[in-house]
């Protein structure tokens, strides 16, 4: 009897631990994430208004290899997670942007911003190389799927056929005919102060630009609002995940998964895409990981999780069909795979 | 956005400043980044209070929705964000105590590099314990610290299968935040009385001369105690 009684001592004891621990782990995630959530939203949020992407089209290279690595790039000046990235696209392919740019830019903004590299080099300050390795990682395979999908010149078999015919038509293709009625625009329209019409379709940068100046702000903190509620929301989920796993289960199988150079990478990959957390913040939940996982398996996870997740999945299903987004997927984590687990096996 | 949303991200703000008014920071995060977390606390406070205000003076006024692509149902994130907060209000957080020490089975394999800040402190008295570690992770022969003076601080720990009169001082080292912190520690031999006189998570100051000898079947350096004092638990528990 008394050993029982021990045992369950034990046991609640044990209990009290892994509670307490989860607790602090989960808290101090958190609260070293929300900041740079802040941050990330209220860029975002700022850029709604006050950048023209319409601009940025007309500089950006048209060759594929180039238009890739300027698309990877552009995320220096949008910086937007993923969740923020996709409308983006969606509204840039519509205006006319190359597929590679635009595929580039889904695959490498999230990653490739300054404040994702402020928040890693924050989580990894004593490993540089996460740092370094997770900027060039994601640069080459965002430039080499954006590469892939420039072969098809004609992007519309791909995307949602909402998309599709937004998207303007190829000069070559355009009947010659009505000439009187180009540039009659149907449909349904806002009325605006000034005798302006503004089309119901075009939403955020145009409609915003004809609000007065505090109107502006105003879209600017409730924007900020609403996707600090959203994301957040996301945020507490995944990190309730990451201090779950460090807790429950059992450090022998986190090790024997972590320590092996192929299961390790798999594993973090499977997580990377079941974990939707924000690329602003992700850096903190592949930072619990840190002592248990390899150098790859953890760069895995930081460049693929932004690229393709559950959540991000649900988001490029708006602009892609379904085999496109499962190409987009496979292109993304094979590459993944291949290079991280050759920095497991080499470096 | 209704008032709920704006009470759930305001309650963040409010459990960020509690966190630093209460001191209890330090336990979640390194130095470092106080300012940062203060400075959303504040922000996140602001911005609720002043659209809170804002939407009550302008009561019944059509207001501006956004597009938003919901990736959560609205009422859940709210839920979520509300309830965590409430839960961080009210719970406070703890350090990791010695069973996490023992858990992560660090204590003994010192396989960490740590590269960043290392300094080497001429007095050996002087050392913190992750002066002492991060000196023998550079230089791990044993009978070059022998006979040197030690005075470091730590709370205590008894892994299983150790001697009577032995047990370990640790603390966490942390580089960012609580996630990251891993163990480090020393074995003290206690002449003369059984280790168990200091229970698992004492805090403890232990002056005494450095020894070797064998733990786990590895020769290691060993802290001979001189004198073990109680100390109370420090604000700030961990090293960085």
């Amino acid at each position: 009897m008394p050993d029982t009684l021990n045992i369950f001592g034990t046991y609640r004891l044990r209990c009290m631990v892994a509670w307490q621990q989860g607790l602090t782990l989960f808290f101090s995630l958190l609260v070293e994430a929300l900041p740079f959530l802040l941050l990330g939203v209220l860029f975002s949020s700022l850029l709604l208004l006050w950048v023209d992407p319409e601009r940025l089209l007309q500089v950006l290279p048209r060759h594929p290899l180039a238009g890739a690595v300027a698309g990877a790039v552009l995320g220096c000046l949008l910086p937007v997670c993923e969740c923020g990235n996709v409308p983006v696209a969606r509204r840039l392919l519509t205006q006319g942007m190359p597929a590679s740019v635009a595929v580039g830019f889904l695959l490498g903004a999230p990653t490739i911003n300054p404040i994702v590299i402020w928040s890693t080099w924050v989580a990894f300050r004593d490993q540089p190389l996460m740092v370094w390795g997770r900027v060039l990682l994601t640069l080459a395979v965002a430039v080499v799927v954006g590469w892939v999908f420039s072969v098809q010149r004609d992007l519309r078999p791909f995307l949602q056929p909402a998309v599709a015919q937004a998207m303007a038509v190829p000069a070559l293709q355009q009947p010659q005919r009505e000439p009187a009625l180009v540039g009659v625009q149907t449909g349904t329209f806002w009325a605006v102060a000034g005798g302006k019409t503004v089309p119901l379709s075009a939403s955020g940068w145009q409609a915003s630009r004809l609000l007065s100046r505090r109107g502006r702000w105003q879209l600017v903190w409730v924007n900020v609002l609403t996707e600090l509620r959203e994301l957040g929301g996301v945020l507490i989920l995944g990190t309730a995940v990451a201090a779950a796993i460090q807790v429950l289960t059992p450090r022998e199988v986190i090790l024997g998964l972590g320590q092996g150079p192929v299961t390790s990478v798999v594993a973090m990959l499977v997580l990377g895409t079941v974990v939707s957390i924000c690329s602003t913040v992700d850096a903190f939940f592949a930072l619990s990981f840190a002592g248990s996982f390899t150098t790859g398996a953890l760069l895995a996870f930081l460049v693929f999780g932004p690229m393709v997740d559950l959540k991000g999945v649900s988001l490029l299903l708006t602009v892609f069909r379904p085999r496109a987004v499962l190409y987009l997927f496979l292109l993304a984590a094979s590459l993944t795979f291949v290079l991280t687990l050759a920095m497991n096996l080499y470096l | 956005m209704n008032g709920w949303d704006l009470l759930a991200i305001g309650a963040w703000g409010v459990l960020l400043l509690k966190y630093w008014l209460t001191g209890q920071l330090a336990v979640l995060v390194h130095p470092n980044y106080f300012p940062l977390t203060i400075g959303a606390g504040l922000a996140l406070v602001g911005v609720t209070g002043w659209q809170g205000w804002q939407r009550w003076r302008e009561r019944g006024r059509p207001r501006l929705v956004p597009e938003g692509n919901a990736l959560l149902p609205r009422s859940w994130s709210r839920f979520l964000l509300l309830s965590t907060a409430v839960v961080g209000l009210v719970v406070t957080p703890r350090p990791f105590n010695s069973q996490v020490a023992l858990d992560s089975g660090e204590l003994w394999s010192m396989t960490r590099t740590m590269p960043q800040r290392f300094r080497p402190v001429q007095r050996p008295e002087q050392r913190s314990l992750v002066d002492w570690v991060r000196l023998l992770n550079i230089y791990p022969e044993p009978d070059a610290y022998q006979g040197q003076r030690a005075r470091v601080e730590g709370f205590v720990v008894h892994p299983p299968h150790s001697p009577a009169h032995r047990f370990f001082i640790a603390r966490f080292v942390v580089t960012c935040c609580a996630a990251d912190a891993y163990p480090v520690g020393l074995p003290v031999d206690t002449p003369g009385e059984t280790a168990q006189r200091y229970p698992a998570d004492t805090w403890v100051r232990v002056e005494g001369r450095m020894t070797s000898g064998e733990v786990q079947g590895k020769r290691r350096l060993i802290l001979q105690a001189e004198r073990i004092t109680p100390i109370p638990p420090p604000a700030n528990p961990y090293l960085y």
